[in-house]
């Protein structure tokens, strides 16, 4: 599956990099507020009662994906406001692009050669199959908004707009592969980039063993090894792109808390854009199972040097009939670096021709 | 495990110097003088059962320019995925999760995994760097078969390689709380003339609190792979 869907990279860096807009306030503020935790909250069925492993963990092993909430912004338009359930014409609204989206899908199938254009078909990315019914990722704040950034954070955001190129990005060429996302370069999306839903590759395989939990993501295949036993984190330079973590039972919820992660490489936004975090960023993650086929997850993240605040982002991952892992040998398939830099070459040399015509 | 079978859950890895030549080997000098005795290739007893590779004539001749022009040819240098069984005994640790339907195992370099699956054999839908694994348990011994690798990952730093149409048939067995028995039967009609096995321990990490961390060799690949297209200054 990599050589195709490598084709694609170019046009996931136009999604990732919709997040942006951050104003500045100085004054960190205190924890999220409890009042509103998971969006939406699913009561679990009466049939359904939690699994558990043959030694008596909770069991939520199997494939998830967030492709549900394709789509849902990670930041709430302003003019809602506060309110973050989708209203019955909004729900409506996505319930018909599903299903344009899924004729469409099919219209391609039946005629692959009546497609036009060089983007690679449409049915290549990954669909949700019932609407979102959020008005954004962001759970916390109230008004579903990235916090203000600390001056540090600020300052970090201005470097990587001055710096970064690519796809949606200006059009200024590249001078090397720094120059691109850490996603771009097949070297990570970090731990929200690997879960956030974006066009394809929001699958997370989970398998547990006595003492661990594993979860696994297509994209850049990741593997988180999470170890249950209470060992404390590794010391403070072991510092990796996506953190040491530890995780713990809190009654049927998975508990994951991460940390020494390595400073200024990912941020937490879709594909792991954003402002890039620093070295004191702690996440912890909540997985909770309401029924067989949903597990609630949400995420705060707490970076004191780059947000004002610690937020809150929440969505369901569902397990999908036939949806399962491939392997995404990005790196391995990355083409696109190529062909990007050496159009970026080619370019200049074209530019140099053309200066010298002129002369 | 509850259910009887032997846990692997654990932290692993191979001692030895396989990872440079699975054949017995001498001592060598390193490519890159610079890096003195560091850089150099240390010597080693192989883990080919009997010591012979038998490659057909050809492959034999491709192993040979294989080394010779193994620095724009090992995927290992280019940090791609190791394949199998290439990821077994490379000197970095791999992590084995056991459960009853999947087996993970998740290689320290590149960031290289596996699930390995314990229930109804599946076909590789695609070929794959890491291939496709069936396992089943054969008394004490974890049998993996893989299939669907994709031929491109070379079995060493040495040259050693195999095919896209290549078969491998592993067997872990657990011979004491911290050692692994490691065999691995090699077939492949096109490059080699008969089936062949591979066999050494595997180690389990002892140190407290030993666990994975994180080589994404990309980064430490990309000005060798990419260098010739950065932007000059003049």
């Amino acid at each position: 599956m990599s050589r195709r869907l490598l084709v694609v990279l170019a046009a996931v860096l136009l999604v990732s990099i919709a997040v942006a807009g951050q104003t500045p306030a100085p004054a960190r503020q205190t924890a999220p507020s409890s009042r509103q935790t998971t969006p939406v909250p699913k009561t679990a069925t009466k049939s359904w009662t939690q699994p558990k492993t043959a030694w008596g963990d909770p069991d939520l092993q199997g494939t998830w994906t967030s492709d549900d909430s394709i789509g849902v912004p990670l930041q709430r338009p302003a003019s809602i406001g506060e309110r973050l359930v989708a209203t019955e014409a909004e729900i409506a609204q996505r319930e018909a692009n599903i299903t344009r989206q899924s004729q469409s899908d099919e219209q391609e199938f039946a005629a692959p050669n009546a497609r036009v254009g060089t983007g690679p078909p449409g049915h290549w990315g990954e669909r949700a199959r019932r609407p979102s019914k959020q008005t954004s990722l962001i759970v916390d704040p109230p008004d579903g908004r990235i916090p203000a950034l600390t001056s540090e954070g600020q300052k970090k955001q201005a470097d990587v707009a001055a710096t970064r190129v690519g796809a949606g990005a200006g059009g200024r060429p590249a001078a090397s592969w720094e120059d691109f996302t850490y996603y771009i370069r097949c070297i990570t999306r970090g731990v929200t980039g690997s879960i956030f839903p974006v066009i394809y590759g929001n699958g997370a395989q989970i398998v547990q063993s006595p003492g661990y939990v594993t979860i696994l993501h297509e994209m850049v295949h990741e593997a988180r090894i999470i170890p249950l036993d209470g060992r404390p984190h590794a010391g403070p330079n072991i510092r990796t792109y996506m953190g040491d973590s530890r995780g713990h039972w809190e009654g049927n919820t998975l508990v994951i808390e991460t940390t020494n992660f390595l400073a200024d490489k990912t941020g937490i936004g879709l594909n792991g854009g954003g402002t890039p975090t620093s070295d004191a960023l702690r996440l912890v993650e909540r997985y909770s199972r309401t029924d067989a086929n949903t597990i609630n997850y949400e995420v705060t993240i707490d970076d004191p040097k780059t947000y004002t605040r610690p937020w809150k982002v929440a969505f369901p991952i569902t397990q999908e009939p036939g949806y399962s892992l491939f392997e995404y040998a990005c790196h391995e398939g990355n083409y696109a670096m190529v062909d990007m830099l050496s159009g970026a070459r080619a370019e200049e040399k074209a530019a140099e021709e053309a200066a010298k015509q002129k002369k | 495990m509850p259910d009887g079978k032997p846990n692997l859950t654990g932290l692993w890895q191979a001692l030895g110097t396989a990872y440079w030549d699975i054949q017995d080997h001498i001592a060598q000098p390193g490519p890159f003088f610079q890096l003195g005795a560091i850089g150099a290739i240390p010597p080693g007893q192989g883990i080919v059962e009997g010591n012979e590779i038998p490659y057909q004539p050809w492959a034999g001749q491709k192993k040979k320019d294989n080394f010779v022009n193994r620095l724009t040819l090992d995927p290992e240098i280019k940090c791609y995925m190791p394949g199998v069984p290439r990821g077994t005994y490379m000197p970095f640790p791999f992590q084995i999760v056991e459960s009853p339907q999947n087996i993970v195992i998740a290689y320290e370099y590149a960031s290289a995994n596996r699930v390995i699956n314990m229930g109804k054999p599946r076909e590789a839908s695609v070929d794959t760097w890491m291939g496709t694994s069936n396992g089943h348990w054969e008394g004490d011994a974890l049998v993996v078969d893989v299939t669907g690798l994709n031929g491109q990952s070379w079995l060493d730093r040495a040259g050693n390689f195999a095919s896209e149409n290549v078969h491998i048939v592993e067997r872990y067995t657990l011979v004491d709380p911290d050692h692994l028995n490691y065999e691995a039967t090699i077939e492949d009609k096109t490059v080699f003339t008969r089936p062949w096995k591979i066999s050494l321990p595997l180690y389990r990490r002892k140190e407290k609190n030993a666990q994975i961390t994180e080589f994404k060799c990309v980064e430490f690949a990309e000005e060798l792979i990419y260098g010739n297209l950065r932007k000059q200054t003049k």
